[in-house]
C-alpha cells in the first residue's frame, strides 16, 4: 500500500466538506446516505439493471435520520453518492432549562447551551423523567450535516 | 335421499381420519382405536355402498335420461369413494413386506417409491390385500374407465362438461386408483399390476392424445383439467415402475412407447409455455412441472432401472431441440425487456434451476446428438458477434448465448452442492468411438466456449458486447465447469473410477472417457485455462464497477471454486495471473472499491490458496505479504495523533470498515499451515482494534465489525495456541468485553422512527450474537487443543474468563432478545455448555448474574425450537448432577442458591431444583413432549428426583389424586411406579443407570402419552 495514496485527505480541520462521495454498489444496508440534500439511514438495497444488458443500478431507501421521513433514490451502481459524516458525541448532562434548552457538559469542561429539546413526548419524557431521578446521564448527540439531535442516552451513575 | 347418506358418510369418515377430526377431548390411544376398526370394519363396505350407489344411477346417465339430482348422487358417490381411497391406510402390512416386493421388483419393473409423488401433494395408496376383491377383481376398474369414457364421448362437444363436478371426481377417482400399489396386488411377478396400470393407460391416454390436436383445443378456451388429471397419472405410473416398463406400457396399445408419447406431449407444453406473456396460458406451467418431475423420475435412477430403447433416446433428442429452440426464441423476444428478477442468481435460481435440470437430463439422455447440436448453436451466435462490425445491435444474440450459457452449464455439469462434483455418468460413458481429443463432442463444445469467455479479456471485445448479465452466465458457467472438469480428481490420481454397471461396455468407452477426464488435467492444458480464468475474473472484479451480482458470482463461486482442492491450488499460486491478483489485493487501491463483503470473501480465498506451499515457512510468508499492508494500515490508523477529528469521516470508516472485513476473510481462511502468521496477524492489531472500538462506540457497523472479526480470529486459532499465546488472545478478548460492556449497559436509544428503532434493536442483537460467540469459540480450547506444549505456570484459567465474560455479557442479554432464534440458540448453547464443564464456576457467579442464568433456563425450557430445549435440557442435568454430587461428597453444592430466591411471585420461593423438577414433570405429563427429546429429559430428570426424593414423591401423590377415572388412575400410578423401580435402578449417577433411566422414561412416555394426551 503506497504512502501517498493511503492517507485521509486531511480536511477535518478547515471546512470540513460534510459529505464524502463513495461508489453507489458499496453502499450496505445499515450505512448513510444523502437523499434530496437530507442525511438517511439505509435500511433497503436493491438492484436491477436498465434493460436486460444493461448496467446495474441500485434502488435505496432511507430513513432521514433528523425527521424519520422515508426517501428513495435510484443511482447506477459505479457512480458515486454523497454519504455524509455522521458523528456521534457524548455529552453528560448537566441542566435541563426552562425554555426547553438542554445544557451539556463537554469533553473539554465547556458547556454546550444551543440543544433544544425533542419535541417528541414520549422522547422528552424519558430524557425527563430520568434526570429528574437525579441519575447521572450521557446523551449521545448525532450530528450530521449541519443538524443535531440527541439519538441515544445511558445511565453512568453508579449502580 | 341418497345424496343425503352418501354426505353423511363422507363427514364420517373424515371425522375418523385423524387429520381432519375435530377436538373432542378424549385421549390419543381412544382416538387410535376408532381409527383402525373403521378401516378394518366398516371402510371397504362404506366404499362398496357408495359404489352401488353410482351404478345405479349410471345406466340412467349413460342413456341421458339421468335428471339433475342423480347427476349429483353420482358424482357425490364417486367423490366419497375418492375420500375413501385417501385414507391414512395403517393395517397394511406393507412394512413387514418390503423385502419380498423389493426382491420382484427389479427383476419385473414395479417399484414402489413412496416419496417421488410428495411433490404434488399425492401419495401412494396402499390399502392391503383385503380390498383386492372390492377394487380389484370385481371389474370395478373396467366399469368406472369405460363409464367416464362413454359420457365423455356424449358430451364431447360441451367445452365445460370437463369441469362438472361428474367428471372431476370420475378422473381424480381413476388418477387415485393408478397409485394402488402394495400387497392388494398378489405376488405374480407384478403381472396383475402391469396389466392394472395398461388397463387404466388405455383410457387415459384418450385425455392427452393426439397432443397437438390437445394443446390446440386449451389454446381455444377448453378446459386443461383433463389434460393435467391425465399427466397425474403417466406421474403414478412412472413412479411405481421402472423406465423400461413404463416405456413398454404403451406399446401393447399403440405402435411407439410411452417416452415417445411423453416426448411429443412435452414438447407441446413447453411450446406453449415459452409463449410467455398470455394470462389465458396459465396452465402450461403447471403442466410443464408435472411432466418435467415425471422426465426427472424415468431419468434420474441409476442402474437397471433406467434403460432407455433407441426410440427413446431419439424421442429424447427430439424433444431437446424444440425446447433449446423455443427457448432460444422467447429468449430473442424478451431481450429488450427490462429485467424484473433482480436477484436472478439468488432468489428464483432454485426454481430456474430445478427446470433446467430436468432439460439437462433429458439432454444426457440423448448425449451423442444433444452435446454437437448445443456446440453448433453456440458457435452460430459467437460466430454472429465475430462478424457484426457493431451495425447490428446484438442485445438478441446476447441473450440467446446467455440462454445457451445457462443450459450448456446443466448438461455439463451437475451443480453439486456440498459434494465432490464429478463428470456427469451419461456424459462419461457417452461417445464411446471417440479417442481423439480433439474429436471428443464434449472437449469442442468447452473449448468453444472457454475461448469465447476469453475474447472478454479485449476492451474493445468487452465494451461492445460482453454485458454484465452476460458476462454473470460466463462466470456461472466457469464456475460449474472448473469444479467439474479442471485437473478432475480421478485423472489426478491416474486411475479411472469405474462404476459397476458398465462392465460389459468397458473397452471402449475407456478411452473416451480418459480423452474427456485428461484434456484439461494437470500436465495438459489444465494450467492454461487457470490462468485465462483468474485473468477473466481479475477484469470482472476490475472493470465492472459497481456490477455487485456480477462480482458476487466472482468471488463466492468462481474463485471458491478454485482453491477448493489442492492440487489446483499448487497450481495456481505458481502463475503469474494469481500473484498479479494478490498483489493488486495487497498493494493497490482498485479493489477497495468493491462492496466490502466481497473484499470479505477474496482475503479468504487468496489466503486459503497459501495451504498449497510445500513449506511451512513459504506459507506463512505468503500470507504476511498478503496482509501485512492491511495491519500496517490499520495500526497507522489508530496511531494517528489528529485521530478522533479524522476517524469520524465517512471516508475513514469506509476505509476501516474494508480493512476489517479482509482481516476477517483472512481469519476465516485459518489453516495449521497458516495458522502462525495470521495469530501474527491478529496481534499486530489488537491494540489498534481497542482504540477503534473505542473511538468508534457510537458507529454500531463498525463494532460489529470489529466483533466478527475476533469472533472468527478466535474460532480459527484457539486450538492451536500455546498457552503464551492463549493468555495474550484471552487477555485482548476480556479487555474487549470491557469496552463494550461499559458502552452498552443501560444505553437507550432514542428515535422516533419505529423502524430506526428497530434497527438499532436488530444491531444490538446482532452485536450480542457475536460476544456469545466469542465465549462459546474461546471454551473451545478446553475441548480441542493441537498446541504443542503447555506449561502449567503459564496457562490460563479458561474458566476463569468465561466466567468473568459472562458477569459481563448476561446484563445485556434480556429475556426479550431471547425471542430471536439464533440469539438464544447461541446463548443457550454456551450456558449447557458451560454449566456441563465448570459447573463449581458458575455455582460461584454472585447471585444477581446466577438468578439471572436460572430464569433464562427456565425460560428455553418451555421454548418451541427442540434444539434450545435440548440444550436446557442439558443444562438443567448438569446443574442438577453437581449439586447431587456435592452433596454426596459431603459438600455444600449450590448450597444457598439452590435454595433461596426472593423471587416475589412465589415461583421460586422453593429451591431451583424442585422448581424444576415440578415443570419437567408438567411438561412431560400434560404438554405435548416431543419424543426426540425424552433422552435429555431423562438425563435431566433422574438427577433432579434424586435431589429432591421427597418432592418427587409428593408431586406424585398429587398428581394421582387428581385423577378422577380410576382406570387411567391404575395405568398412571404403575407407570410412574416403573419408571423409578424397574431395571435395577439406584440411586448412583453413573453411566449405567443412566441409561437405565433413560429406557424407562421411554417406556412411561409412550405407556402415559395414549391416555394423557387429549384430543
Amino acid at each position: 500500500m503506497s504512502d501517498e495514496e493511503h492517507h485521509f485527505d486531511s480536511k477535518a480541520d478547515a471546512g470540513a466538506s460534510k459529505t464524502y462521495p463513495q461508489q453507489a454498489g458499496t453502499i450496505r444496508k445499515n450505512g448513510y446516505i444523502v437523499i434530496k440534500g437530507r442525511a438517511c439511514k439505509v435500511v433497503e438495497v436493491s438492484t436491477s439493471k436498465t434493460g436486460k444488458h444493461g448496467h446495474a443500478k441500485c434502488h435505496f431507501v432511507g430513513i432521514d435520520i433528523f425527521n424519520n421521513k422515508k426517501l428513495e433514490d435510484i443511482v447506477p451502481s459505479s457512480h458515486n453518492c454523497d454519504v455524509p459524516h455522521v458523528t456521534r458525541t457524548d455529552y453528560q448532562l448537566i441542566d435541563i432549562s426552562e425554555d426547553g434548552f438542554l445544557s451539556l457538559l463537554t469533553e473539554n469542561g465547556n458547556t454546550k447551551d444551543d440543544l433544544k429539546l425533542p419535541t417528541d413526548e414520549t422522547l422528552l419524557a424519558q430524557i425527563k423523567d430520568g434526570f429528574a431521578e437525579g441519575k447521572d446521564l450521557v446523551v449521545t448527540v448525532m450530528s450530521a450535516m449541519g443538524e443535531e439531535q440527541i439519538c441515544a442516552l445511558k445511565d453512568i451513575g453508579p449502580k | 335421499m341418497q345424496s343425503a347418506g352418501i354426505s353423511f358418510l363422507e363427514s364420517l369418515v373424515s371425522e375418523f381420519s385423524p387429520g381432519t377430526s375435530t377436538g373432542m377431548g378424549l385421549p390419543k390411544d381412544y382416538h387410535e382405536q376408532c381409527h383402525s376398526s373403521m378401516e378394518l370394519n366398516y371402510l371397504k363396505e362404506f366404499y362398496c355402498w357408495a359404489k352401488s350407489a353410482a351404478l345405479n344411477v349410471a345406466d340412467k346417465i349413460v342413456s341421458c335420461y339421468a335428471n339433475i339430482s342423480e347427476e349429483k348422487v353420482c358424482s357425490r358417490a364417486l367423490r366419497f369413494m375418492f375420500q375413501v381411497l385417501n385414507w391414512n391406510f395403517k393395517s397394511s402390512p406393507s412394512a413387514l413386506d418390503n423385502s419380498s416386493s423389493k426382491s420382484n421388483s427389479g427383476s419385473f419393473g414395479i417399484r414402489p417409491d413412496m416419496g417421488l409423488l410428495k411433490k404434488f401433494e399425492r401419495s401412494l395408496l396402499e390399502p392391503g390385500p383385503l380390498w383386492h376383491d372390492a377394487l380389484l377383481s370385481s371389474g370395478h376398474m373396467l366399469w368406472l374407465l369405460n363409464f367416464y369414457a362413454i359420457v365423455r364421448q356424449k358430451h364431447s362437444s360441451d367445452m365445460l362438461w370437463f369441469d362438472s363436478p361428474l367428471a372431476v371426481s370420475a378422473r381424480q377417482l381413476i388418477v387415485q386408483l393408478c397409485s394402488l400399489t402394495g400387497t392388494i396386488f398378489p405376488s405374480d411377478d407384478g403381472e396383475m399390476h402391469i396389466k392394472h396400470l395398461t388397463q387404466i393407460l388405455s383410457a387415459v391416454i384418450e385425455w392427452v392424445e393426439p397432443p397437438n390436436i390437445i394443446s390446440g383445443a386449451l389454446r381455444s378456451g377448453r378446459s386443461e383439467s383433463e389434460m393435467i388429471d391425465g399427466f397425474h397419472a403417466l406421474l403414478s405410473m412412472a413412479t411405481l415402475t421402472s423406465t423400461m416398463l413404463f416405456d413398454n406400457l404403451l406399446r401393447s396399445l399403440r405402435p411407439f412407447g410411452t417416452i415417445h408419447l411423453l416426448a411429443t406431449l412435452t414438447c407441446e407444453v413447453v411450446q406453449t409455455y415459452v409463449i410467455k406473456n398470455d394470462d389465458e396460458q396459465t396452465w402450461s406451467s403447471e403442466a410443464l412441472d408435472i411432466m418435467l418431475e415425471i422426465w426427472t423420475v424415468i431419468l434420474g435412477r441409476s442402474g437397471n432401472d433406467m434403460k432407455i430403447s433407441a426410440e427413446g433416446i431419439s424421442s429424447a433428442s427430439n424433444l431437446f431441440s424444440t425446447i433449446v429452440e423455443s427457448h432460444l426464441k422467447a429468449a430473442a423476444e424478451s431481450a429488450f425487456e427490462d429485467d424484473s428478477e433482480a436477484d436472478y442468481f439468488h432468489v428464483s435460481v432454485s426454481r430456474r434451476d430445478e427446470t433446467l435440470y430436468a432439460y439437462a437430463l433429458i439432454a444426457r439422455a440423448a448425449v451423442e446428438t444433444t452435446v454437437p447440436f448445443l456446440t453448433r448453436l453456440f458457435s452460430e451466435r459467437f460466430a454472429l458477434l465475430s462478424q457484426n462490425n457493431e451495425r447490428m445491435d446484438p442485445t438478441q444474440t446476447l441473450e440467446e448465448l446467455y440462454w445457451l450459457l445457462l443450459i450448456t452449464g446443466h448438461v455439463l455439469t451437475d451443480s453439486g452442492e456440498g459434494e465432490t462434483v464429478l463428470v456427469p455418468e451419461a456424459i462419461q460413458d457417452g461417445f464411446s468411438g471417440v479417442t481423439e481429443e480433439l474429436q471428443h463432442p464434449v472437449i469442442v463444445l468447452s473449448w468453444s466456449i472457454i475461448s469465447f469467455a476469453k475474447q472478454s479479456l479485449d476492451p474493445k471485445m468487452r465494451n461492445a458486447y460482453f454485458s454484465p448479465r452476460l458476462m454473470e452466465a460466463v462466470i456461472w458457467f466457469l464456475a460449474r465447469w472448473v469444479d467439474t472438469y479442471l485437473m478432475p480428481i480421478d485423472a489426478a490420481k491416474g486411475q479411472l473410477g469405474i462404476s459397476g454397471h458398465d462392465e460389459g461396455l468397458q473397452q471402449h468407452p475407456q478411452s473416451s472417457k480418459k480423452v474427456l477426464l485428461s484434456f484439461a488435467g494437470q500436465h495438459s492444458q489444465g494450467e492454461t485455462i487457470l490462468d485465462t480464468i483468474i485473468r477473466i475474473s481479475m477484469t470482472t472484479l476490475t472493470s465492472y464497477p459497481g456490477e455487485n451480482e456480477l462480482q458476487a458470482l466472482t468471488c463466492w463461486k468462481l474463485l471458491v471454486v478454485l482453491v477448493r482442492r489442492r492440487h489446483v491450488c499448487i497450481h495456481l499460486v505458481a502463475l503469474e495471473s494469481w500473484r498479479d491478483l494478490a498483489r493488486a489485493f495487497a498493494n493497490e487501491r482498485t479493489l477497495f472499491s468493491l462492496n466490502a463483503r466481497l473484499q470479505r470473501s477474496l482475503a479468504e480465498t487468496l489466503v486459503c490458496a497459501a495451504s498449497s506451499f510445500k513449506d511451512l515457512e513459504t506459507s506463512n510468508q505468503y500470507v504476511r505479504d498478503l496482509m501485512g499492508p492491511m495491519t500496517a494500515y490499520l495500526v497507522d490508523i489508530s496511531s494517528r495523533n489528529d485521530l478522533k477529528a479524522v476517524a469520524q469521516q465517512a471516508d475513514a470508516i469506509y476505509m476501516v470498515s474494508c480493512l476489517l472485513e479482509r482481516l476477517r476473510g483472512a481469519s476465516r481462511a485459518t489453516q495449521p499451515r497458516t495458522q502462525k502468521s495470521i495469530f501474527e496477524m491478529g496481534c499486530a492489531v489488537m491494540n489498534s482494534l481497542l482504540t477503534l472500538l473505542e473511538l468508534y462506540k457510537n458507529q454500531s457497523a463498525v463494532v460489529y465489525l470489529i466483533l466478527k472479526f475476533v469472533v472468527d480470529f478466535v474460532e480459527g486459532e484457539v486450538a492451536f495456541l500455546s498457552a503464551k499465546e492463549t493468555s495474550i488472545l484471552v487477555n485482548f478478548c476480556l479487555q474487549l468485553l470491557r469496552i463494550y460492556s461499559s458502552h452498552n449497559i443501560g444505553k437507550i436509544s432514542l428515535s422516533l422512527s419505529t423502524s430506526l428503532q428497530s434497527e438499532a434493536q436488530t444491531e444490538k442483537y446482532k452485536d450480542l450474537r457475536a460476544l456469545l460467540q466469542l465465549l462459546t469459540n474461546i471454551c473451545s480450547k478446553d475441548l480441542v487443543d493441537f498446541s504443542s506444549f503447555s506449561n502449567d505456570a503459564e496457562s490460563t484459567d479458561i474458566a476463569e474468563v468465561i466466567y468473568v465474560g459472562l458477569h459481563i455479557v448476561t446484563p445485556l442479554i434480556s429475556l426479550e432478545l431471547l425471542k430471536y432464534p439464533k440469539l438464544s440458540c447461541d446463548y443457550f448453547a454456551l450456558i449447557s455448555h458451560l454449566l456441563e464443564v465448570y459447573p463449581e464456576k458458575v455455582a460461584q457467579l454472585n447471585k444477581e448474574a446466577f438468578d439471572h442464568i436460572v430464569r433464562t433456563l427456565d425460560f428455553g425450557v418451555c421454548h418451541q425450537d427442540v434444539d434450545i430445549v435440548d440444550k436446557c435440557l442439558r443444562a438443567v442435568n448438569a446443574l442438577a448432577s453437581y449439586h447431587y454430587k456435592e452433596k454426596i461428597a459431603g459438600k455444600e453444592g449450590l448450597g444457598a442458591k439452590a435454595l433461596s430466591s426472593e423471587e416475589s411471585n412465589g415461583e421460586f420461593q422453593q429451591s431451583i431444583l424442585s422448581y424444576f423438577l415440578r415443570l419437567l414433570i408438567q411438561l412431560l405429563l400434560y404438554q405435548d413432549f416431543r419424543m426426540e427429546l425424552a433422552g435429555s429429559a431423562a438425563d435431566a430428570l433422574f438427577p433432579l428426583v434424586l435431589c429432591e426424593q421427597d418432592l418427587y414423591q409428593r408431586l406424585v401423590q398429587e398428581i394421582l389424586e387428581k385423577q378422577s377415572n380410576p382406570a387411567i388412575k391404575t395405568r398412571l400410578a404403575s407407570a410412574f411406579y416403573a419408571l423409578t423401580s424397574t431395571n435395577q435402578l439406584s440411586s448412583s449417577l453413573d453411566r449405567n443407570n443412566r441409561f437405565r433411566f433413560r429406557k424407562n422414561l421411554q417406556v412411561f412416555l409412550i405407556e402415559v402419552s395414549g391416555f394423557m394426551r387429549i384430543i
